[in-house]
């Protein structure tokens, strides 16, 4: 990549770092958006700080998740105020920089002593903390990017931006227009870097195109045909349309410590899923199926299978999970190791019938293919693999499973 | 051309400056959110502010995206030709006869400026939101039966809503400016009311908030959004009725929509109690 002060010197367009600035945080900026800002400045609608960072967030951030990942990278370049990524009230704050950093300037200022620090509560200092940062966001001085504390700010650099931004004297909009000290979108926040987009693409090919509802769409090539024979008396005729009639049953194993370093990739999955799927059904289970798999996350919200089992037989079926655990748990009588999923039949049963209703299942596995014969709980994931098609849990492996879930049955 | 609220409807200063921005950039607007955040209604307002006519597409997930900007009646152009036209002044050579525009190839054809809202496009198929977002920013599309293009006169204002069930496709981000409203904050929120019910009491108003957002934070299935509110204020006033907390809360069924909700509030759930099956 090219080097952003570098470019900066050279070219002499404002704010030019504060967009590498973006793009190293994680957010997909293109030369497009760029472009877009830029045409933007030049039409005069950033003439304040509020507006520069509306106009800033509409051309480089598309997802609500990124709004607060932007917020704090804006505070940052323009106004010189670290904020933590966490939302006010959330204990994680102790573990930032930004908490470690106000702590240590506060010391440096004499605001807090060593006693302190045994005497307050935690409480009471993270409630300091958030009321210096509130102090900072709202105040519209300071900051070393914006009004000009000599070479550090960009702004002026060029003649670009002299008409459409205002540094000194009122702006009309000013007083109406809070676009700081309300961290509106932090709970929105997903701090996830992964990008998907070829997971959607390949998962997009899953379809089940079916001719139904009633025939309403007219079917010009055999409405001629048929009015031809007719000898030109008009003959209609009318077919269904057809529509994709995909539903699709995800299963994912979120119990156990053995699923948690594939913690990332199966969110992304599911994510992806949700976004290309209209009708899916997600359910969570431990280590394998049981009697009960649950419609939460948490486990709390039991459904039973064979309730699932009445789903019409041509839905596709995702199970996602490491098919690793302790044998008996497949193969015994209440062999669950959790104690809520005991179940006098042994999880293979269970994983039978779901096999006999729904032809269209795969079982993804996060674990790479070339440790499947040799990881801890091999035996459960080759039976498992030997009842259900399974895949592994990657690029390939999805393509693969997409195909084979498009397969017609039979 | 500069957007302002009316006197029905509250504007958010934020959302003024960025509608502002996107009609000026000429962007199509992204605008998601919960249901009752007031997404629909920002195109009424701003055509109505902006004295423009317009377009809107509802969108349904059958649609083909085509049908947005035109169908061709083939029926009637096939019934004429067998029976005749007579004097409707149809004449089955003519294509153009048996065209009948969508709302975008409506907007497309207009001489002044519309605002084209397309309503709910998560609804549709992503393939569909990829076809409309083309034909929306080449701001042209091709009448495929006679190979001709049809170029806007003068480029409309775009305003796509989605209630994010389901995640738009990169590419269509990309190509849309993006806004997402936030939940009203009870500030604002005393500034809607005030705007539906200015004869409103403020004890009436204050308490009614406060059980709003209690009931918000309660984790129903259907929290209650703005319309549920609104709709309940005027119960309230309608009937006279005094809100106290509680059990006792006047027209429940306004607020809450779901059968497991209400249930739920009257404290005869049906779900299954967290870890109520462990002790």
């Amino acid at each position: 990549m090219v080097q952003p002060e570098a470019v900066k010197e050279d070219v002499g367009l404002p704010f030019l770092d504060f967009f590498f600035q973006l793009r190293d945080e994680g957010l997909e900026i293109g030369l497009r958006d760029l472009l877009d800002f830029y045409q933007g400045l030049e039409k005069g609608l950033a003439n304040d700080l509020n507006h520069l960072f509306l106009l800033g967030r509409l051309c480089f951030v598309r997802k609500v998740g990124n709004y607060d990942l932007y917020y704090r990278t804006f505070q940052r370049y323009f106004r010189g105020i670290h904020l933590p990524p966490v939302a006010e009230g959330d204990p994680r704050l102790l573990q930032t920089k930004a908490f470690a950093e106000w702590l240590s300037e506060a010391f440096a200022r004499g605001e807090l002593s060593q006693g302190d620090i045994w005497r307050l509560s935690r409480d009471e200092l993270i409630r300091r903390f958030w009321e210096t940062v509130k102090e900072q966001s709202e105040a519209h001085h300071g900051g070393n990017r914006w009004v000009g504390t000599g070479g550090s700010s960009s702004f002026g650099h060029s003649g670009f931006a002299q008409e459409g931004i205002r540094v000194n004297g009122p702006s009309r909009s000013r007083s109406a227009l809070h676009v700081f000290g309300d961290r509106r979108y932090v709970d929105y926040d997903s701090s996830q870097g992964l990008t998907g987009e070829n997971m959607r693409q390949v998962l997009g090919q899953l379809r089940h195109m079916k001719r139904t509802g009633l025939a309403t769409m007219l079917d010009m090539q055999a409405t001629i045909d048929k009015t031809a024979r007719n000898g030109g008396e008009i003959e209609l005729v009318l077919t269904p349309e057809q529509r994709d009639r995909l539903r699709l049953l995800v299963f994912f194993d979120n119990g156990g410590s053995s699923m948690l370093p594939f913690v990332a990739i199966t969110q992304l999955l599911f994510s992806k899923i949700r976004s290309s799927f209209r009708d899916y059904s997600a359910y969570y289970f431990h280590n394998t199926l049981f009697k009960n798999v649950y419609s939460d996350a948490q486990r709390r919200a039991p459904v039973p299978l064979a309730k699932i089992l009445q789903q019409p037989s041509d839905t596709r079926v995702f199970v996602v999970g490491d098919a690793c655990m302790a044998p008996e748990e497949l193969v015994s009588p209440y062999g669950a190791q959790a104690w809520e999923d005991s179940d006098p039949e042994p999880s293979r049963c269970w994983l039978e019938r779901l096999k006999a209703r729904f032809q269209h299942m795969v079982w993804l596995n996060p674990i790479p293919q070339d440790q499947w014969n040799r990881v801890h709980g091999s035996w459960t994931l080759r039976e498992i693999a030997s009842l259900v098609h399974m895949e592994v849990l990657s690029l390939g492996g999805i393509q693969r499973a997409v195909d084979y879930l498009s397969q017609p049955a039979g | 051309m500069e957007f302002h609220g009316s006197d029905r409807y509250y504007l958010d200063p934020q959302l003024k400056a960025i509608v502002n921005m996107a009609i000026a950039m000429e962007k199509p607007l992204l605008i998601t959110g919960e249901p009752g955040t007031g997404k629909t209604q920002l195109a009424f307002e701003i055509a109505r502010s902006l004295d423009l006519d317009l377009e809107i597409l509802r969108a349904k997930s059958t649609i083909k995206g085509e049908e947005a900007c035109y169908v061709q009646d083939t029926v009637l152009r096939l019934n004429d030709a067998r029976f005749g036209s007579a004097e409707t002044g149809r004449d089955v050579q003519n294509f153009f006869d048996y065209v009948i525009w969508g709302p975008i190839g409506r907007a497309f054809r207009a001489p002044l400026r519309r605002v084209l809202l397309l309503d709910e496009i998560d609804k549709t198929e992503t393939d569909v939101q990829d076809n409309l977002l083309d034909v929306l920013e080449d701001k042209q599309f091709v009448i495929r039966e006679v190979n001709q293009v049809i170029q806007a006169q003068i480029a409309p204002i775009i305003l796509i809503t989605s209630n994010a069930k389901r995640e738009l496709s990169d590419p269509f981000l990309r190509r849309c400016f993006c806004h997402h409203i936030a939940f009203p904050t009870p500030e604002d929120m005393r500034h809607i009311v005030g705007l539906h019910f200015p004869e409103i009491k403020p004890q009436l108003l204050e308490a009614g908030l406060e059980i709003f957002y209690e009931l918000r934070d309660a984790g129903y299935e259907k929290p209650p959004a703005t319309s549920e509110l609104l709709n309940w204020f005027e119960a309230l006033m309608r009937s006279n009725q005094e809100v106290k907390g509680g059990k006792h809360l006047p027209f429940p069924g306004v607020l809450l929509k779901r059968a497991n909700d209400l249930l739920e509030h009257h404290g005869l759930s049906k779900k299954p109690k967290p870890y109520a099956s462990r002790y």
